[in-house]
C-alpha cells in the first residue's frame, strides 16, 4: 500500500498539468459558491419589498446547517474538472506505455489498478476537503451568531465524498476503456453535460424516471437541489430527500460494478 | 540452472499467427540472441515472458518457477521502446523503476545514469531527450540493482556507432559478471559478436536454436585456390566427403558435412595430383549468411 502511494506520488508530484487542473478546481469551487452567495446577498439586501419576499421564499441557504447541503449541491456541478485529472492520469499511462513498464518492473496487474484506485480516492478526498472548507467559510460568514445544530447536516460531507468518488470512478472507467486522452475527455464531457441529462429528462417525461439509474445520475441524487429550490414543489422535494437513502446503496453498487469491470478487463486484456 | 524455459507458446492476433509453438531454453550466464525478420514474433515472445501479453497456448518458467511479479523484479527489461513518463526527469523516472521493482537504491540511480553517459541530462525531462538518450535511459533502468537477468529488445535502437560499441562492451562486461542476457535484435553482426546462444524465428516459428557455433556451423566450408582451377575443381568433385563444390569470386568452395573437412588430407591429395594450393582455409560461416539461408530472405549486401 505504502509502495503504491509512494509510486503514485512520484508520478504526480512533478506533473504540472495535474497541479494546474487541481488549482483550477481549488479556484472554481469557492468561486462558484461565492458567486451564488453574492447573488443571494444582492437579491436580499436591497431592503425593498421584493427583497423581503425573496428572503421569505429562499430563507438563507448558506446558513448552518443548510450550507453543507447548498455548497455540496453547487460544488458537485463542477466534478468534471477533477474528472479531467483522473482521465489524464490513466490515459497518460497508455500514451507513454508506462502501464506496460510498471508490470515489467514488477507490479502485478492488480497493483497497477490499485494504484489508479488510490489516485481516484486521493482526488476525491482533496475535492471533498475543498468542499468542506468552502462550506465552513461561507457558513461562518453567513451565520450571524453561533447556532445549535450547526453540524446537523454535516452528513452531506459523506454524501458529497461518495458522489465525487462514484463520478470520478466513472471518469476513470471512460479513460481506462478508451485509452486516448482526447477521445476519453470528449466522450466524458459530452456524456456528463449533454447525453445523460438528455436521457434523464426524456425518461422522466416519457417513462418512469428510469434515468435515475444512469451511472452519474445515481450519484447525482445523493445531493438533491437545495431546500430553497424545493419550496416550489414540497412533495417532489420530499420524494427526492427520501430517495437519498436508496441511492446510497445504488451508488455503492455502481462503484462496485465500475471497479469490478476494470479489474476483470485488466486481467484479460493485453497491455 | 535454466533461467528461462519456454514451451509451446502460441499467440494469434486475428488472422495472424504471431507465435506458433515456440520453445526454447536459456541457461544461466548465457547471452541469448533472439533473431528474426520484422514480424517474426520476437517482441511478442518477449512481451509474453514479461506478462505484458497473454499466450493463447503454452507456458514459460523463470528460474524454474511460473512467471510472477516477484520474479519480474529480478529482471531488468527494455521492451520495444523506452517507456517513461514524458513530463518527468530521467532521475525521477528511474526512481519509479526503483520503487516498483525494489531494485537498486537512490544512490545507484546516479551510478547507472553515469554508466550510460546521461549524468549531465539527468534532471532534464524525458520528453526533451533525443532517441538515443531515451534508449540509454531505458538501458539504465534495466541495469538498476544489477539484476541477474536482463531482457533487451533492440537495445541499440537509435544509438550512434559509439553508443552501439558501448552497449556491446557493456553486455560483454555483464556476461563476465555472470548476468544472463536475452537480447532481440536485427543487427546480426552485433548478435554474432555478443551472443553465446541464438534462436532464429520466422513467422512465429523457431527455425533453429542453440549455441551460436552450432547454429552457424551446419556444414564445413573450405576455400581453395590454385593456378589450375579446373584441375582443382575436378579433384574436389571426387574427393571423399565433399557434398558439392561452388565458385566464389576467384575461389573454389568445397562443402563438407559438419566436422568432416580434413584440410591436411585435402592438401596432401592436391600435392599428390600436382596441384599447388595458393589458398586453403576452413571458412567460418557468418551469422548473417546463416540467417538469410534459414529465413529465406535475400541479403542486402
Amino acid at each position: 500500500m505504502l509502495n503504491l502511494l509512494r509510486t503514485e506520488w512520484l508520478k504526480i508530484r512533478k506533473y504540472w498539468a495535474f497541479w494546474g487542473v487541481m488549482i483550477l478546481t481549488a479556484l472554481s469551487y469557492p468561486g462558484i459558491n461565492y458567486l451564488f452567495y453574492d447573488q443571494y446577498l444582492n437579491i436580499t439586501k436591497k431592503g425593498s419589498d421584493a427583497a423581503e419576499i425573496a428572503k421569505m421564499l429562499l430563507g438563507n441557504p448558506f446558513l448552518f446547517p443548510e450550507t453543507f447541503h447548498t455548497i455540496g449541491y453547487f460544488s458537485s456541478i463542477f466534478v468534471f474538472i477533477p474528472a479531467i485529472v483522473i482521465i489524464m492520469l490513466i490515459t497518460n499511462e497508455y500514451a507513454y506505455k508506462t502501464n506496460r513498464q510498471n508490470i515489467i518492473d514488477g507490479w502485478s496487474r492488480n497493483q497497477f489498478l490499485a494504484g489508479k484506485l488510490l489516485d481516484v480516492v486521493i482526488v476525491s478526498v482533496l475535492v471533498t476537503f475543498l468542499y468542506v472548507v468552502v462550506a465552513l467559510i461561507i457558513g461562518y460568514v453567513a451565520t450571524p451568531t453561533p447556532m445549535k445544530g450547526a453540524w446537523s447536516k454535516s452528513y452531506y460531507i459523506g454524501l458529497f465524498a461518495l458522489q465525487t468518488f462514484a463520478q470520478l470512478s466513472f471518469a476513470f472507467l471512460v479513460g481506462f476503456l478508451l485509452r486516448r486522452a482526447f477521445v476519453a475527455l470528449s466522450v466524458f464531457v459530452f456524456y456528463f453535460l449533454i447525453l445523460e441529462n438528455l436521457f434523464v429528462n426524456l425518461l422522466k417525461e416519457k417513462a418512469h424516471d428510469e434515468g435515475r439509474f444512469l451511472p452519474l445520475e445515481i450519484a447525482d441524487r445523493l445531493i438533491p437541489v437545495p431546500a430553497f429550490l424545493g419550496r416550489f414543489n414540497e412533495a417532489s422535494y420530499q420524494a427526492k430527500l427520501d430517495a437519498v437513502g436508496p441511492h446510497v446503496g445504488y451508488t455503492f453498487v455502481v462503484i462496485l460494478l465500475i471497479w469490478g469491470s476494470c479489474y476483470w478487463i485488466n486481467q484479460k486484456r493485453d497491455l | 540452472m535454466k533461467v528461462l524455459t519456454v514451451e509451446g507458446i502460441s499467440k494469434r492476433y486475428g488472422t495472424v499467427q504471431a507465435l506458433d509453438g515456440v520453445s526454447l531454453r536459456v541457461e544461466e550466464g548465457s547471452v541469448y540472441g533472439v533473431l528474426g525478420p520484422n514480424g517474426s514474433g520476437k517482441t511478442t515472445l518477449l512481451s509474453i515472458i514479461l506478462d505484458v501479453l497473454s499466450a493463447d497456448a503454452g507456458q514459460y518458467r523463470w528460474f524454474e518457477a511460473p512467471g510472477s511479479p516477484e520474479v519480474r523484479k529480478k529482471i531488468g527489461a527494455l521492451l520495444e521502446t523506452p517507456n517513461f513518463y514524458h513530463y518527468l526527469p530521467g532521475t525521477d523516472n528511474l526512481r519509479i523503476t526503483h520503487t516498483i521493482s525494489g531494485r537498486g537504491s537512490l544512490e545507484e540511480i546516479d551510478r547507472v545514469l553515469d554508466t550510460v553517459s546521461l549524468t549531465e541530462r539527468k534532471y532534464s525531462r524525458f520528453s526533451t531527450y533525443s532517441l538515443g538518450m531515451k534508449q540509454r535511459l531505458a538501458i539504465a533502468g534495466t541495469l538498476l540493482g544489477s539484476p541477474p537477468v536482463l531482457v533487451m529488445d533492440e537495445p541499440t535502437n537509435g544509438l550512434d556507432p559509439v553508443g552501439i560499441a558501448e552497449i556491446r562492451s557493456l553486455i560483454g562486461e555483464l556476461r563476465k559478471k555472470g548476468h544472463t542476457i536475452i537480447v532481440a535484435s536485427h543487427l546480426l553482426d552485433e548478435v554474432e559478436k555478443i551472443c553465446t546462444h541464438v534462436a532464429i524465428l520466422k513467422k512465429g516459428k523457431v527455425l533453429v536454436e542453440g549455441p551460436v557455433e552450432e547454429v552457424l556451423s551446419d556444414e564445413d566450408q573450405v576455400e581453395l585456390k590454385a593456378a589450375n582451377m579446373d584441375a582443382l575443381a575436378g579433384l574436389l568433385a571426387h574427393f571423399p566427403g565433399v557434398v558439392r563444390v561452388s565458385r566464389q569470386d576467384n575461389l573454389l568452395l568445397a562443402h563438407f558435412a559438419k566436422g568432416n573437412a580434413n584440410l591436411e588430407a585435402l592438401n596432401r591429395s592436391c600435392f599428390e595430383q600436382g596441384i599447388s594450393l595458393a589458398h586453403l582455409v576452413l571458412k567460418k560461416k557468418k551469422l548473417e549468411e546463416r540467417f538469410f539461408e534459414l529465413t529465406g530472405n535475400t541479403s542486402h549486401a
